[in-house]
């Protein structure tokens, strides 16, 4: 009997003590006593802390500036306002020919955005020497990030993009992970989370739309699901009631990476929300992030109640190296890309040669590598086109 | 007896005590979010905020990189011409365009007239800006399905911009036409990508300036071969035998020379690839050339092309009268 009774004391004891220890532990950093209200200089607190965050993507030679001052031509940074929220954008990217023309005018554009934070996480096994230089010439405040995505999972370059295998949604997750890692869910830290990827364009209103999200914002997009923009139904409450698209809009967020964003405090207070990373449907991706975060009487139509388009999903077209060569033909030492010297050591590849064919008709009467020599001129074999093309890899 | 007593009331302190902390800390938890009882100030935080947004972005614009006068000026004429995805490279062209100082962009729309969206673009692009229009006759125009290298684009809209040029030359004086002497002009596509340091590169130019244009020619990238500081050949895979085998972003021409040669222009009728070199054989011989972008050994503009967007479903919705909104502008 009287061990019961010590058994049913010692439980007593302990239980609110491990309850006490597991709510410590869950908020283990933060500081359990609210900080001071009346210190409303929870800006000054959130300069420190955005400092904190870019000491380490600034280099020494930075610093942000009150005013902004030139030394030479380029040397402006872009302005920062201890007021305003922060806009995180997070940028998935991959080596390819075009890779660094897009990222320089993605940076462009960035740059005429003040409080803006670009988290730039590159599909590879280490940070790639292009990409470090860039964002270093950049002035942006950066955070440079890599995570390479297991060929499992990746998309086949050469088939017409499959949208079963969602492209660069490793490097997002690793970018939300960052982000709730090294911004605590501390009080005053006012931001912005928006994904950008590299080839899409837009305009600078865009980032002032969504700068003031108090959950999720959403707009239209211009140049997806086959239409000229696609763009959420707004009723006569002014709130989201459906989904303008053709392509499945049943979707519990019907909308593209490109047409939403979502506030930095809900960002922090979900940690389990990440992008689904395997058996997403095409075009649920979305979805799969924001239905752990948001319902959609939750988000708050941008663009003048979604009637202009601020942001549009531009592709470019691969370029066609057909006159490099097997063993290359531009020096390699000029820096173009990084995917180009790799790819120079494979020695097939699986090019379709329907994109390359009506090219290379034009290039075939002129083409001066001695390959060309094989084939009698203006009388190209579709056949042997197809065979010479597989040798010429991009 | 007195040890259980103790025992007892041991217990229940420590039992309170235990229960009291963890009462305490719950409250930590419902408290953690004050910002409810900002909310309603919040909005009126949020306009304030906005009215230093402005002021900021006001500051920008108006910041000392406009007012730097002393360097030459970069005349960029660009072609254009209708089509979806006009607006988005107009867009992120006048993204780069605004960090460079002392440039004056002429867009010349391939059309009978200067359309809404390109007016309205330019007017709140923040630049230095000329907005001229010229139709290509129909039987040099591309027709549907032909392939983009059947007839060169552009050529009568960079004549306009050149005639533009000539035009202001002749009428204007003093401060103006001193400056105009030491200006340089360059030929940008809408769809090409610049980096910053290009046009600090052309900047000063004294006859015509080359550099290195990536992913264009079926290559990496093109470029001039530089030896002792002078262009001796061109380094391209295509047609290399021409005049001047350089892409249209390769190369700019100093103001000085456009305006004293006043008959070369584009030829619109040349063959396919020779469109620069009608232009320049009027201008320069290889051995003038000056070569830039660290003797023709960088890249800092890229031949981009952005592809048309697929309209499938919208073409499907047009037939059944249910298209997208023309009001709104894409």
């Amino acid at each position: 009997m009287p061990k019961r009774k010590d058994v049913l004391a010692l439980i007593l004891i302990v239980l609110p003590w491990t309850l006490l220890i597991t709510l410590w532990h869950q908020r283990a950093g933060n500081p359990l006593l609210p900080i001071p209200r009346d210190n409303r200089t929870g800006t000054s607190k959130a300069h420190q802390r955005s400092f904190r965050l870019q000491k380490p993507c600034l280099s020494e030679n930075k610093h942000i500036p009150e005013v902004t001052r030139m030394k030479s031509i380029h040397s402006r940074s872009p302005a920062w306002s201890n007021a305003l929220p922060t806009l995180h954008i997070i940028t998935p990217t991959y080596s390819r020919p075009v890779q660094k023309a897009e990222l320089t005018r993605l940076a462009n554009t960035l740059l005429h955005v003040p409080n803006l934070h670009w988290l730039l996480v590159e599909d590879s096994a280490q940070k790639t020497p292009l990409v470090s230089r860039l964002l270093e010439n950049s002035r942006l405040n950066y955070t440079h990030l890599n995570v390479e995505t297991p060929p499992n999972l990746k998309v086949q370059r050469t088939k017409f993009r499959n949208a079963r295998i969602p492209r660069g949604t490793m490097q997002r997750n690793l970018a939300l992970r960052w982000l709730r890692a090294n911004i605590g869910p501390r009080l005053g830290q006012s931001g912005v989370v928006y994904f950008a990827d590299d080839d899409n364009t837009y305009s600078l209103e865009l980032f002032e739309e969504m700068r003031w999200t108090h959950k999720a914002s959403v707009w239209p997009v211009a140049f997806v699901g086959g239409l000229r923009y696609e763009s959420p139904k707004i009723n006569s409450q002014g709130k989201v009631s459906g989904w303008r698209t053709v392509f499945d809009p049943r979707r519990p967020f019907a909308i593209d990476m490109a047409g939403f964003a979502v506030n930095l405090q809900l960002i922090l207070s979900k940690p389990q929300a990440y992008f689904k990373l395997k058996g997403v449907k095409g075009g649920y991706q979305e979805s799969s992030l924001l239905q752990d975060l948001v319902t959609l009487s939750d988000l708050e139509p941008k663009a003048d109640n979604c009637t202009k388009v601020l942001v549009w999903h531009t592709r470019t077209e691969r370029p066609l190296l057909v006159n490099e060569g097997k063993k290359g033909f531009t020096d390699g030492r000029v820096e173009q890309t990084e995917m180009v010297r790799r790819r120079r050591s494979l020695s097939g590849c699986n090019n379709s040669p329907q994109t390359l064919f009506p090219i290379f008709l034009n290039e075939m009467s002129t083409l001066q590598h001695p390959i060309s020599l094989q084939y009698r001129k203006n009388k190209p074999h579709p056949l042997f086109s197809h065979l010479l093309l597989s040798r010429y890899c991009i | 007896m007195r040890m259980r007593l103790k025992l007892k009331t041991v217990f229940v302190l420590y039992f309170m005590v235990s229960l009291f902390g963890l009462l305490y800390a719950l409250m930590q938890l419902g408290q953690r979010c004050d910002c409810r009882d900002h909310e309603q100030s919040k909005d009126q935080q949020i306009s304030q905020l906005k009215g230093e947004l402005q002021k900021l972005q006001e500051h920008i614009k108006t910041s000392e990189l406009s007012k730097k006068t002393d360097v030459p000026r970069i005349y960029v004429i660009t072609p254009t011409y209708a089509r979806l995805v006009q607006k988005a490279e107009l867009t992120r062209l006048s993204h780069t365009f605004l960090h460079v100082p002392q440039l004056h962009w002429i867009v010349v729309e391939d059309a009978p007239q200067q359309t809404q969206l390109v007016s309205d673009f330019l007017s709140a692009s923040g630049l230095t800006y000329t907005h001229l229009n010229k139709l290509t006759p129909k039987e040099r125009k591309l027709q549907e399905g032909d392939p983009n290298w059947l007839k060169p684009r552009g050529a009568e809209q960079r004549n306009e911009g050149l005639r533009w040029l000539r035009w202001m030359g002749s009428t204007v004086h003093g401060k103006e036409a001193a400056a105009l002497e030491e200006a340089v002009v360059y030929f940008a596509d809408d769809d090409n990508t610049y980096s910053l340091q290009l046009f600090e590169e052309m900047r000063y130019t004294y006859r015509v300036s080359v550099w290195p244009v990536g992913l264009v020619g079926g290559m990496k990238f093109e470029r001039p071969v530089v030896e002792d500081g002078k262009v001796v050949r061109f380094h391209t895979g295509w047609r290399p035998n021409r005049p001047f085998p350089i892409d249209m972003a390769g190369f700019a021409v100093s103001l000085r020379l456009v305006l004293t040669n006043k008959e070369a222009l584009f030829d619109g009728d040349a063959q396919m690839g020779f469109l620069e070199s009608s232009f320049l054989q009027h201008l320069v011989t290889m051995d003038d050339l000056e070569p830039k972008a660290d003797l023709c050994t960088k890249v800092l503009v890229w031949h981009t092309r952005t592809e048309k967007p697929k309209m499938k479903r919208e073409e499907a919705l047009l037939k059944q009268g249910m298209g997208s909104d023309p009001d709104v502008e894409v």
